[in-house]
């Protein structure tokens, strides 16, 4: 019998951020490709996350970087960003093509493809003619030995009731917030419920950007400064329980503003990552040639706009409003099972304060006759790569791929058939 | 002399020159637009295309060795037909496909039924909430502010810069 290696494959967007997973102690190699792509091998060697994207560097012309490989650049100021993606969907396969070569060459996984089954991430409702040409790259062009696509939230479902295995839940609501927009998905045992399926059109790209955008209205131009300013995001934002009560304490001066926070940013010379400033020197000067930035209200009113998107003028409901949306096209009895079992994925639940702040707001929006519980994991970016995981351990795993013999005899209909994207 | 008139006179119409409703729509379509792009910069390499030296695209760069040749020739096969469409393109055809059964479409959440919050657009203070009493809303363009200094820095720096 023929022991397959496992490449798991995510399509979220790019995710500027590079983790490294610990414990996982699987045979299988495991990929979690498109934005975010973390590896495992039998040594638990390299194990991380590989941003989807091509990047070009103001000070090295030479070159451009792929994936990961901007771990080289030493100046990461001024980066230009190529993404495969638009508004969530796979639109430039010139790009992408560079990331998965990449990812599978030698120099990264160094995939036998002959002996490798995939299984590739795809955002809801992605279209025909992206899931046809997905499965013809992956069987034509790479030759994979098989492939299984899905939804990010089919392994998240899966992930989350193996985790509550003991109370046999029969139905979840998965939240995945992440770099270009957000779902809400019920699934009743693991199958969605298409008509409830919701999505935000905001995502963390809006959030750096409307960052950036108030950043450099009011303090300095960070317009360029994608990458750092993405990280200064990363280090001081956070959701806030209290929106009113914490404009009132941003407003106050000194000490009595427990929110403020000054942050220096990188140089790439003497400082290699931007930092928040010791409060100790709050009341002091910067040293030398250090930029400083002072974010205050930004802190709090760039996630807001995840919770309010009319903040900023994205006539759209906000997340708590639309998870009771979204169950309201559910069937009534589905609905006290959905609603305890919220479950958060995706970049923007690591937010401080996001889980509490759903809770809170589901909670005062939802019949209180009924239990909210909310669940979010400590890595909610790889939640459903550890769903993949489980799935490719699981004995039916085989039933469920299309493999490239079944693709050469069958073509694409037994895709379309065989799988739920 | 009536050059200069002139020129006070088209100085001063701008200065009071006041947005319709669908100027002041088309100036946050384009904000909501500016919050969707990769990036705001132009590409650095852009002077790089025209040299031979320049890393080109389509070309796979620093990933060591692979791809041989039957693939490379399918790749661009790729590219030339069917999968080279854009956003509006795939959107279009999924509706053909889907009508009005869920889609991209239909998935994306109706507006909020809870009142639109104000904040002033200099500062980021909330306007016109109990401990905010201030709400002041600029005649010629429409941003709110909320206060005398946050209506001079509106005015010096943003007001009408963004209208086309
Ligand atoms: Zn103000
Ligand atoms: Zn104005």
């Amino acid at each position: 019998m023929q022991k397959h290696k496992v490449k798991l494959a995510h399509s979220l967007k790019r995710k500027a951020l590079l983790q490294e997973i610990n414990g996982l102690e699987k045979k299988a190699k495991v990929t979690n490709k498109a934005s975010s792509s973390l590896e495992d091998d039998a040594n638990g060697r390299k194990k991380k996350s590989v941003p989807n994207c091509v990047i070009k560097a103001k000070t090295v012309r030479n070159r451009i970087f792929i994936g990961d490989q901007i771990e080289d650049c030493k100046d990461l100021s001024g980066l230009y960003y190529l993404l495969a993606f638009q508004k969530g969907y796979l639109i430039n396969w010139e790009i992408e093509r560079q990331v998965w070569d990449y990812i599978f060459g030698k120099s990264y996984l160094d995939v036998d493809f002959d002996d490798t089954s995939i299984i590739i991430t795809e955002p809801y409702f992605n279209f025909p003619s992206i899931q046809e040409a997905v499965s013809e790259i992956l069987f034509e062009d790479y030759q994979f030995h098989s492939v299984f696509r899905c939804n990010s939230g089919f392994l998240t479902q899966s992930k989350y009731y193996n985790e509550c295995k003991n109370s046999s839940e029969l139905c979840c609501l998965v939240i995945d917030s992440g770099y270009s927009f957000t779902h809400v998905t019920p699934y009743y045992l693991d199958k969605k419920i298409k008509q409830g399926i919701k999505r935000i059109n905001v995502g963390g790209k809006i959030l750096t950007n409307h960052l950036k955008e108030i950043v450099s209205y009011r303090q300095l131009m960070v317009m360029d400064e994608t990458y750092v300013m993405n990280q200064v995001k990363e280090d001081v934002c956070f959701v806030s329980l209290d929106f009113f009560k914490d404009m009132e304490i941003a407003k106050k001066h000194s000490t009595a503003n427990t929110i403020v926070r000054d942050y220096v940013l990188p140089d790439y010379t003497h400082i290699k990552r931007g930092h928040i400033r010791d409060p100790e020197d709050a009341g002091t000067k910067p040293t030398g040639s250090e930029q400083i930035i002072r974010l205050n209200n930004e802190r709090f009113s760039v996630p807001e706009v995840l919770f309010h998107p009319s903040d900023i003028g994205i006539q759209e409901m906000g997340l708590a409003e639309t998870v009771v949306h979204s169950i309201s096209c559910t069937p009534e009895e589905m609905h006290p099972h959905l609603y305890n079992n919220i479950v958060v994925t995706g970049g923007n639940g690591l937010l401080p304060g996001f889980k509490e702040r759903l809770y809170n707001d589901v909670r005062a929006m939802a019949p209180c006759e009924l239990d909210v519980r909310v669940t979010c994991s400590d890595n909610p970016v790889n939640y459903p790569w550890q769903g993949g995981v489980l799935m490719s351990e699981h004995s039916d795993f085989n039933k469920q791929l299309v493999t490239k013999a079944e693709y050469e005899e069958y073509g694409y209909n037994l895709c379309m058939e065989r799988f739920d994207v | 002399m009536a050059e200069k008139r002139e020129s006070i006179r088209i100085k001063d119409s701008q200065s009071r020159r006041v947005l319709d409703s669908a100027a002041r729509r088309r100036r946050q379509r384009k904000a909501l637009e500016a919050l969707e792009a990769d990036n705001f910069q132009d590409d650095p390499h852009a002077d790089l295309r025209m040299s031979k030296k320049a890393p080109k695209f389509e070309e796979t760069i620093d990933t060591g060795p692979q791809v041989g040749r039957k693939k490379k020739k399918r790749r661009s096969d790729i590219f030339k037909e069917r999968f080279r469409k854009n956003f509006a393109a795939l959107l279009e055809e999924e509706q053909m496909m889907t009508g009005d059964l869920p889609g991209y479409q239909t998935a994306c959440v109706p507006p909020s039924h809870f009142p639109e919050r104000h904040f002033c657009s200099v500062c980021g203070y909330p306007c016109k909430f109990h401990t905010f009493p201030s709400n002041y809303t600029c005649v010629q363009c429409g941003s709110r502010y909320c206060s005398v200094r946050c209506l001079g820095t509106h005015q010096d720096t943003r007001c009408l810069k963004w209208t086309a």
